[in-house]
């Protein structure tokens, strides 16, 4: 021990890298948690910000050849190289706040456990590192803090998995003991929607619980048993989500559905599963245990994964939105669908059944609607109730809410939505709107991620549909800056309004409000919490 | 102060009117506290977990479940009875003088909570798990009162097998269920077997009323210690919503937001404008109605009156009001002693039955071996 206080510099690099550590524990950690404690997570995102953001990579550069230089140096003097890495590592990625403004920290319990070996992990290696490579050690420690970060997410999930156990056996005892009916629902998207909607189809017959906002997954199913599936509930209503193939299948074995249902397969999550292919896959896990299965057969892929459930033996309920189609349910959404305003849908739920009217927003909006039907037909529901149920779904937070600004320009809302397929019809129901009242269209977006291969290509595709549609494009945050503005560059005709890109959303709010004046619309498509670049 | 050990109160429970029945029991906690007394808040979640809870809880506190700060509890009716509070090591026994029970429409004020606490061997308020039963079986109640010869609308069961009496359109009730929950209104038989057979609230039982939506809803309450006592009347106003029933909205929701939701800001008349004749037979029906249901504790019972002729019905009982219906009691006495008297009474007053003994053991003695009672029961020879 004696001896390291014979490196020059060890005393001080020691201090500082503690001090420094934290500032770069706050990131990581945060980052950590956003991404769900993915390990790999972690440093796919610090590799982000080098591309995406100019200062990262050189200061990174700068820090990493301190290092070095620190390191290999024969002179003790230039020992001191390695405070300035330190210095440098803890404002690295440059600009991302220690604190997150859009996302805070959670103190949890398995983030304090993260936090634990975090600190243990960097204190051991920095020691260990320090007698190696002297006062470098800790500052390279430091400099590969997101790696190490990812290392103890991978010693965690072991870890943490045979810890939530306990959640899970409460849960499947509750279970056994309530005996409901599991409806299970998955989808690329609109999942949560179709969710409420099932329940509030349902809830006049039978008594439901549904699974809260996002308790998709093993553990949040679990909890959401734990915490709402009081005895006589007579249905469980429970939303699937997935990061990767055969995710369902193991959920099914644990909430094994009687009913289960696909929304749309599309390419949400693509970052993870690569293909839509591997997401149809995924996704039609679903259907392997239930015994009813609800499937939206406008979708060619899910009209072949109809015929195969029926040779199966599975009772199917097919639903479409395409009026005349030969299908259970078909939901006719009228002259109107697509454009922002609410159209003159009907609804025949039951083969020969009469069209009863239902009002839906959008397309997408549609099929989630059908195949809530379907859902609520197929577990018994009488047709007139549905009917009735149909008139008052309850609305969906976030999603495609329209609202007036103080200054009298349509705000649109649509922050929560993450799919090319939806942003892209959020903006034809916006640039509908703005040419109805004669005013700017304005759009304010960091684009869409965790598309994988695709998302270069989707923001392109999004930024140019703005520039088509003679749009203002305020192209926020680093991540698809470029997608966005070359996709508008390549459609824009000398009088479109042009395309600004802006550091922040705070930013662009204000010269959005600005730019659309009395008569705009602003569309805010989509949000990125700020441990994105 | 007398006591020993602190009141709990008891709220939550398995039942429909769970979340009304959160802020009944924290508008009693307040007010026992506020009275120097010591409480214990005991929260009965959905999940069928009791709690005990930090004092002064907020309604927006049980949003997600049990409040942060809560003890898990253990009820036991066998083992040195009692409820008890879960340690490191073993169990604590939680001192308890008598429970408030709030717990409104269930197993709660159906008796359930009563069978309960007298296994567990602690006095707790509302009545016998027999007359609470009564209480929240409309069918029972309404053939109580009419073998009683207690004035009340005719009340049938909905049958698949025979038709009412009387004519529709009708109101469909829940036969079990204490509260306007689940309330239909019908034109004829078949549409009232319909909503039996499909609704939530009605599949587990259903009775059916003549539809008169000119009659008048009134309020009133008695309680039985230290002696039957009888409030004013009142008249819960129904909203302008146009919904021809006083719907559990309106009831419970209309004050809208904050500390003002609940029974004890709805909108009302009182005491209720109505010739004194009509207020002098409430009472008389009150009493009778504590006579013939042996309920005891803090009681509302609800009453029709037809405006035309000045008939008054009996409607319904409801052994564990809304709010404990202290809001009747304002003109009368403090919040505080109406608590404090059913608390006492439940303590002091106690009703118990005749308890199982074992007879001297005749019947043991004389049954010889249980062999010979298995003798024919194989089923029909073939």
């Amino acid at each position: 021990m004696i001896a390291v206080l014979f490196i020059p510099f060890a005393l001080p690099a020691m201090l500082l890298a503690l001090v420094a550590a934290v500032p770069i524990a706050a990131r990581w950690l945060r980052v950590a948690q956003r991404e769900h404690y993915v390990p790999g997570s972690t440093t796919f995102m610090a590799w982000l910000w080098v591309r995406r953001e100019p200062l990262t990579g050189p200061v990174a550069l700068v820090a990493a050849g301190a290092t070095v230089a620190a390191a290999l140096s024969p002179y003790s003097w230039l020992q001191v190289m390695a405070l300035v890495a330190i210095v440098l590592t803890a404002l690295l990625p440059w600009g991302m706040p220690v604190r997150g403004t859009s996302k805070k920290l959670a103190f949890t319990p398995r983030l304090v456990r993260l936090a634990v070996l975090w600190a243990v992990l960097h204190l051991a290696l920095g020691i260990l590192a320090l007698f190696v490579l002297g006062t470098a050690g800790p500052a390279l420690v430091l400099l590969l803090s997101a790696p190490l970060t990812d290392l103890a997410l991978a010693i965690m999930a072991p870890i943490e998995k045979a810890a939530s156990r306990r959640f899970v056996v409460a849960a499947q005892k509750r279970l056994a003991q309530v005996r409901p009916r599991v409806v299970a629902i998955t989808g690329s998207y609109g999942k949560t929607s179709t969710k409420n909607y099932v329940a509030h189809l349902l809830s006049g017959t039978f008594a439901t619980v549904a699974s809260p906002a996002s308790f998709n997954n093993r553990l949040g199913l679990s909890r959401a048993v734990n915490d709402k599936l009081v005895p006589g509930t007579e249905v469980f209503v429970a939303e699937m989500g997935i990061f990767g193939p055969g995710e369902i299948r193991e959920l099914s074995t644990y909430f094994p559905p009687e009913i289960a249902a696909i929304t749309v397969i599309g390419e949400a999550h693509l970052q993870r599963m690569r293909s839509t292919d591997v997401i149809l896959r995924a996704k039609t896990e679903i259907t392997e245990r239930a015994s009813t299965v609800v499937l939206p057969i406008d979708d060619p892929r899910l009209a072949r994964h109809a015929e195969l459930c029926t040779t199966q033996g599975k009772r199917v309920i097919t639903v479409s939105c395409v009026p005349g189609t030969d299908a259970d349910v078909v939901l006719d959404p009228g002259a109107a669908a697509g454009d922002a305003a609410v159209g003159a849908a009907s609804i025949v739920i039951g083969r020969g059944a009469e069209p009863a009217p239902v009002a839906v927003s959008s397309t997408g909006h549609a099929v989630n609607v059908a195949v809530a039907a379907g859902i609520a037909y197929a577990a018994g529901v009488p047709v007139a109730v549905i009917a009735a149920r149909l008139g008052d779904l309850p609305g969906s937070q976030h999603r495609a809410e329209v609202q007036q600004a103080p200054s009298g320009a349509l705000v649109i809302d649509d922050t929560y939505n993450a799919n090319p397929v939806g942003s892209l019809r959020a903006l034809e129901g916006a640039a509908s709107l703005a040419a109805e009242r004669g005013g700017p269209l304005v759009v304010v977006t960091p684009g869409m991620v965790e598309l994988g291969p695709v998302q270069v290509e989707r923001n392109r595709t999004f930024g140019a549909a703005i520039g088509a549609a003679g749009g203002l494009l305020f192209a926020v945050a680093r991540t698809n800056r470029g997608a966005l503005l070359a996709g508008y560059a390549s459609t824009a005709t000398s009088e479109a309004p042009g395309a600004i890109a802006v550091a922040t959303r705070e930013q662009a709010v204000r010269r959005a409000v600005e730019a659309a004046g009395d008569r705009g619309v602003i569309l805010y498509e989509n949000d990125l919490p700020d441990h994105y670049p | 102060m007398a006591s020993t050990a602190p009141w709990a109160v008891v709220f939550g429970g398995p039942s429909p009117e769970h979340e009304i029945s959160i802020l009944t029991g924290l508008q009693a906690e307040r007010v026992l506290t506020a009275a120097g007394h010591d409480v214990v808040p005991i929260y009965w979640a959905p999940t069928g977990d009791w709690f005990r809870v930090p004092a002064a809880t907020e309604a927006k506190d049980y949003l997600e479940g049990a409040p942060s700060g809560s003890t898990p509890l253990e009820v036991r009716v066998s083992g040195e009875p009692g409820i008890y509070r879960r340690k490191t090591f073993g169990a604590e026994r939680v001192e308890i003088e008598a429970a408030l029970l709030c717990l409104h429409g269930g197993a709660g004020e159906g008796g359930g909570a009563a069978a309960v606490f007298s296994l567990l061997g602690i006095p707790a308020t509302g009545s016998t798990l027999f007359a609470g039963a009564v209480g929240m079986d409309k069918l029972a109640f309404g053939g109580l009162m009419q073998a009683a010869g207690i004035p009340s609308l005719p009340r049938e069961a909905v049958s698949t097998i025979v038709e009412p009496t009387f004519a529709g359109p009708y109101i469909v009730k829940p036969r079990f269920g204490g509260s306007s929950i689940g309330i239909e209104i019908a034109d004829g038989v078949d549409a009232a077997r319909a909503l039996a057979a499909t609704s939530i609230h009605l599949r587990t039982g259903a009775v059916v009323e003549p539809y008169r939506p000119e009659l008048v809803d009134l309020n009133i309450a008695f309680r039985t210690f230290p002696s039957l006592e009888i409030t004013p009347l009142e008249k819960p106003l129904r909203g302008d919503s146009g919904s021809a029933l006083y719907s559990y909205a309106e009831k419970y929701l209309a004050g809208g937001a904050g500390t003002d939701a609940g029974l004890t800001s709805a909108p009302r008349e009182f005491p209720a404008q109505v010739p004194d004749a009509v207020a002098a037979r409430a009472r008389e029906l009150a009493e009778r109605v504590a006579e013939v249901t042996r309920l005891t504790g803090i009681v509302r019972v609800d009453l029709l009156l037809d405006e035309a002729t000045g008939e008054l019905f009996v409607n319904e009982v409801n052994s564990i009001p809304g709010a404990l219906s202290l809001y009747l009691w304002v003109p009368l006495q403090p919040a505080a002693t109406v608590l404090l008297d059913a608390l006492t009474e439940a303590r002091d007053r106690r009703v118990v039955f005749p308890q199982a003994g074992f007879g001297g053991g005749a019947a043991l003695r004389a049954a010889g071996g249980i062999a010979g009672k298995l003798v024919g029961l194989d089923g029909p020879r073939a």
